[in-house]
C-alpha cells in the first residue's frame, strides 16, 4: 500500500464540509441551498464559503430563481464533479481495499 | 491509519447520501390531519347510517381524496415555508413508491362499486388497507421515522380487524366496517401523528 494514497486524494474534495456537500449532491439531481444548510448543520456562511470553493474548482453549479416569490438557490454537482467524486471513492476504496488482510 | 480514515470517510458518505434522499417535510401535520379526515368520516358513514357497498365505497374514496389532497396542500405549504422545492426528487420518489398499491386499491375499489354486493364491505375495508400498508412500507423506504413500520403496523391492524369483522355484527349494518376504517385509517394515524409530534426534532431558528 503507497503510504502516501492518502496525499493523493483530492484536497478540494477531502475537506470535511466539502465532502459532505459533494456527497449529498451525488445521491440527487440538484439541492436546495436550505436543504444542504438544514441537513448538514452548517451555517450561512460556511455552507456559502464551502460551495464557492467547490464552484471554483468546476464541481458544483449554483442556480438562483424564484419560486413562490422566494428566492431559491439551487446547487447541483457538474459532470466534472460527478468524476472527481467518483474518483475520490474509488480511491478511498482502494485504500480500504488493499488494507484488508489476504 | 490510512485505511482507518478512509473507511470513515466512506461510512460518512454512505450516510449523508442516503440522507439526501430522504423525504424531508415533518409529518406529523400530515398523519394528525389524515386521521382526522379518517375519524371522521367514520364517525359520519356511522350517523348517516352510509350501508351499501357504492356508498360505503363512494363515502370513503371521497374522504381519501380529502386527506391526500389536504396532505399534498399541508407539505406544499411547508416547502414554500421552507423555501424549497414541492417536486424535489424525495418527494417525487415517495410518490412513484405511493402510486402503484394507491392505484390497485382504487381499481378494485371501483370494481366492487360496479360489482359488488353489500356482503363484500368487508373485502372494501381489507383490500384498502392492505394496498394501503403496501403503499406506506413501499414509501418508507425514502422516508424517516418507522415509517415502514407504520405500513406493516396497517397490514396487521387490518387483517386482524378483518378476521374479528365476525364478531363486531354481520354483514347487514356497515357500522363496524365504518368503525374499521376509522381505527385503521383515522386513529392509527392520529397515533402516528402524535408520536411524531411529541417525538420531532423541532427547527432551530437559524
Amino acid at each position: 500500500m503507497n503510504p502516501e494514497a492518502l496525499l493523493q486524494l483530492d484536497r478540494v474534495i477531502h475537506e470535511k464540509g466539502r465532502l459532505a456537500i459533494m456527497s449529498m449532491l451525488a445521491a440527487s439531481p440538484e439541492l436546495s441551498f436550505t436543504e444542504l444548510r438544514e441537513t448538514l448543520q452548517m451555517t450561512d456562511g460556511n455552507l456559502t464559503t464551502h460551495i464557492r470553493t467547490l464552484q471554483e474548482a468546476g464541481y458544483v453549479a449554483v442556480a438562483k430563481s424564484y419560486r413562490n416569490k422566494r428566492r431559491l438557490t439551487t446547487v447541483s454537482m457538474t459532470e466534472a464533479g460527478r468524476a472527481a467524486f467518483a474518483a475520490y471513492l474509488a480511491l478511498l476504496e482502494r485504500i480500504v481495499r488493499e488494507a484488508k488482510p489476504r | 491509519m490510512e485505511q482507518h480514515v478512509a473507511a470513515e470517510h466512506l461510512q460518512v458518505i454512505r450516510t449523508l447520501m442516503e440522507r439526501s434522499a430522504l423525504y424531508r417535510r415533518t409529518l406529523a401535520p400530515i398523519m394528525l390531519y389524515a386521521g382526522s379526515v379518517g375519524c371522521v368520516a367514520s364517525v359520519g358513514g356511522i350517523l348517516l347510517g352510509i350501508d351499501a357497498l357504492p356508498a360505503f365505497s363512494i363515502w370513503w374514496l371521497i374522504a381519501a381524496l380529502v386527506a391526500i389532497g389536504g396532505s399534498f396542500a399541508i407539505a406544499r405549504r411547508q416547502a414554500v415555508e421552507d423555501g424549497e422545492p414541492f417536486w424535489s426528487p424525495p418527494a417525487l420518489r415517495v410518490t412513484q413508491a405511493l402510486a402503484p398499491p394507491l392505484a390497485s386499491g382504487l381499481l378494485l375499489s371501483l370494481g366492487l362499486i360496479a360489482f359488488g354486493g353489500d356482503d363484500l364491505r368487508w373485502v372494501f375495508v381489507l383490500a384498502n388497507a392492505l394496498f394501503y400498508g403496501c403503499a406506506v412500507h413501499a414509501a418508507g423506504f425514502f422516508m424517516p421515522r418507522g415509517m415502514k413500520l407504520f405500513g406493516w403496523l396497517i397490514i396487521a391492524a387490518a387483517c386482524a380487524g378483518v378476521l374479528g369483522r365476525p364478531a363486531l355484527g354481520g354483514v347487514a349494518t356497515s357500522r363496524p366496517d365504518h368503525a374499521l376504517m376509522g381505527g385503521l385509517f383515522g386513529l392509527a394515524h392520529l397515533g402516528y401523528g402524535v408520536y411524531l409530534y411529541a417525538t420531532e426534532k423541532r427547527k432551530t431558528s437559524s
